[in-house]
This record gives structure tokens, C-alpha cells and sequence, in this order.
């Protein structure tokens, strides 16, 4: 008979790896700790305030507010923009196109529909664009959408980030115009977000349209962001869209 | 224990893998779990997963990161750790290739940030090249999990 070796063998083998057992509840924990945190912190985002849709907003959903009070003249095209308070490149937009949009839309030449998104609060740590967003809807509820938003650019920080203090947004809703009863109205709506739950719906809506970075400019549903360059070929692509 | 030359530098080459991924998964995951709202973003921006699932893997995502990281630089599971890490890689890889494909111009938010970037700000063949180089890291310790210095070899010797 040979000699039996397999004690031999068995002694100079490597010694196996980790117990199958231990890596598997180490997967596990794993799992388990990374649903768990998803589930926390995805819930947690359910602020305080309101969930009043501000006047001029095109429906409950997360729509945009249509700007003007000059309703679109009939096959008048639709802008829709999509912007954050803080956001610097915002800020040019508005300097660049703004009179230009502002007045088309007066003019009935345009329907122009703003989408104002507060996702830089979770990259500057602050609060500011779910702050001054809520704000403007509550001046689009005294029919001062567009003073108000212009007022919110005119006073954009130097250094993104710095934000928006709470005098900044009311001293923005004088400037605009908002005075008397409808000021203690806006001054109401501003301090107790009643517009809080609309302004997140808004963020939401734009992130199922795909639109992931501001500005964004759509004209008829189609990006056409990349295309701007001069007020006046915005303006004439606004005339080839006019039917 | 002195090793035989080949295994020695095998076992530090392991060492070096180990550090090399489980540092990156460390930082990247430090980087975006203080702001989970943003995290969720960067992985909607890649319009690959329906909304709601694209967010609860970004809330996820950091956490995950940071708990295989910490296997990895201490050596605790290493074969298993590298599979995680190596499988996130590739996920990683198919996301970016995929929103190169499209046309997206987003920035992959792999340490923070995220979303939509100018045309000429993204930098999808360097994000491939590092994380192919993560992939290799975790590849060589899923055929070689030993390593130097490594819970895994005190424990389990």
C-alpha cells in the first residue's frame, strides 16, 4: 500500500482565504448599511413650508411660471428658461438676452416660461437659490415675476456662493415694486416658504426633462443653448419660430 | 518571513494596488457624502437609470465607496473588497462611455459636482484612462489578494 501522504499535503498547503461565511456577512452588512443610508437621507429632504403653487405657474407639477403679464400672441413660440439664482453664467445670461426676452415677452412676441432651479444650494452648502426661487414666486404672486427676478441678477454675489440674506430678497421686493398690503402678503410667503414644496417640484421636473445645468434655454421644447450667441440671432430665431 | 524574491515583490506589488484603489474610493467617497442631494444628480445627470433609482444610488453610492476604501487600505477581505470596487469601476466605465455615446456633455461627478459641463469641459478620456487604471488595481488582487501588510494575512494568515 502506498504510504498515505494527504496529512503531509495538507500541512505544507496554503492555508485557505477568509471564511466564505465572514466575507458573506461583510457583503451583507455592506448592503444592508448602503440601502439604509440611501433610504435616510433620500427621505429626509422633505423641508418645511408650503405647497401653494405660485400664481403664473403653468400647472402643479413642477411647471415653469410664465413670465409676462402680456399674454402670447397666437403662434408666438415658447422660451423656456431654466436657471438657478446663484449661478454665475446665469447672471451673464441675464445681462446678455434678459431686455431682449423681457421685451419680446411684453410685446406678446414670446411666451416666455421660467423654470428657477435650486440645485447649487447642495454644491455651495447654502440656501440661497431655494430662497430667493421661493421668493420670486411669491413676487410672481403679487404679478411681479420678472421685476423681481431682474432685482435677484442686478444684486448676484461677485464670488458664487455667497448667496442672498433675507433683507437682500426684501429689499428686492420694493425694488420691484411689491409695496402696502401685497408687501406684508410677499413678506409672508417669503419667511414661511409657502412656495417651498413648488420650488423642489420645479428642480424634479427640470431633472425628468434632462436638463442637468444652467442655463438652459429651450425654444419650442428644443435645446438651443449652445446656439446663443447675440441677442439679435436670438431674436431671430424666435422670428423663425413664429408661425 | 522572508518570501522568495518573485513573491515579494507580488505581495508589495498587491500592497501598492490596494492603496492605489482603496485611497481613490476614499476620497471620492468623502468628497460627495456630505452632499447627497448633489451625489443623486451626478448619477441622474447620466440619464441611464429612472429618476427615482438614479437618486437612491447616489445617496448610496459615497457610502459604498467609502466602506470598500477602508477594506481595501486595510486589507480586510481583499479578494471580495477588490470585487466590489473593481465591479463599481466598470459600472463607472459603461456610465461614461455611455453619456460620451449620447453626446452628454456632464461631468461625471466622480469626486463631487456633477451635471451638465460646457462642451469643452469634459473630460471623459481621462475619467476612462483612471478608472481602467482602478479596474487593473482591482483585477490584480482579485487573482493575487495577498498582500503586505494586510489584516487579511494577520487574521487569516
Amino acid at each position: 500500500m502506498r504510504p498515505d501522504a494527504s496529512k503531509k499535503l495538507a500541512a505544507v498547503a496554503p492555508k485557505k482565504g477568509p471564511n466564505p461565511v465572514v466575507i458573506g456577512a461583510v457583503v451583507g452588512v455592506l448592503v444592508i448599511v448602503a440601502v439604509v443610508a440611501a433610504i435616510v437621507i433620500g427621505g429626509g429632504g422633505n423641508s418645511g413650508g408650503g405647497s401653494a403653487v405660485p400664481t403664473g405657474a403653468l400647472g402643479g407639477d413642477g411647471a415653469g411660471i410664465v413670465a409676462s403679464k402680456t399674454p402670447a400672441k397666437s403662434g408666438a413660440p415658447t422660451v423656456d428658461i431654466f436657471e438657478d439664482f446663484q449661478c454665475p453664467v446665469c447672471g451673464q445670461f441675464e445681462k446678455a438676452f434678459g431686455a431682449t426676452l423681457t421685451s419680446m415677452a411684453d410685446a406678446g412676441e414670446v411666451k416666455l416660461v421660467v423654470h428657477t432651479l435650486s440645485f447649487l444650494d447642495s454644491n455651495l452648502k447654502n440656501d440661497s437659490s431655494s430662497r430667493s426661487a421661493n421668493a420670486v414666486a411669491c413676487a410672481s404672486d403679487a404679478g411681479k415675476f420678472l421685476d423681481y427676478h431682474s432685482a435677484v441678477f442686478a444684486a448676484q454675489p461677485v464670488k458664487e456662493g455667497d448667496g442672498y440674506t433675507d433683507a437682500q430678497l426684501t429689499e428686492f421686493a420694493t425694488t420691484s415694486g411689491i409695496t402696502g398690503p401685497a408687501l406684508t402678503t410677499w413678506q409672508k410667503c417669503a419667511s414661511s416658504g409657502q412656495h417651498a414644496k413648488y420650488v423642489t417640484d420645479v428642480q424634479t421636473a427640470a431633472e425628468k426633462e434632462g436638463v442637468f445645468g444652467t442655463p438652459t434655454v429651450k425654444l419650442n421644447g428644443k435645446d438651443i443653448t449652445k446656439s446663443l450667441s447675440t441677442p439679435d440671432t436670438l431674436i431671430g430665431q424666435i422670428k423663425a419660430a413664429t408661425k | 518571513m522572508r518570501l522568495p524574491g518573485g513573491e515579494r515583490s507580488a505581495v508589495l506589488i498587491g500592497l501598492v494596488a490596494r492603496l492605489i484603489l482603496g485611497v481613490v474610493l476614499i476620497v471620492a467617497g468623502a468628497l460627495k457624502v456630505t452632499s447627497p442631494t448633489a451625489s443623486a444628480r451626478a448619477v441622474r445627470a447620466f440619464q441611464i437609470l429612472p429618476y427615482d433609482l438614479a437618486g437612491y444610488l447616489g445617496y448610496a453610492l459615497p457610502v459604498v465607496e467609502i466602506v470598500v476604501g477602508l477594506l481595501l487600505v486595510a486589507g480586510f477581505l481583499t479578494r471580495a473588497s477588490a470585487t466590489v470596487g473593481g465591479l463599481l469601476m466598470l459600472a463607472f466605465i459603461i456610465g461614461i462611455i455611455s453619456a460620451w455615446a449620447r453626446g452628454l456633455s456632464i461631468d461625471c461627478g466622480c469626486f463631487g459636482g456633477g451635471g451638465t459641463v460646457d462642451a469643452a469641459k469634459t473630460q471623459y478620456l481621462l475619467d476612462l484612462l483612471r478608472d481602467t487604471g482602478l479596474v487593473a488595481c482591482a483585477v490584480w488582487l482579485v487573482v493575487r489578494p495577498r498582500s503586505a501588510y494586510s489584516l487579511d494575512h494577520r487574521l487569516f494568515g
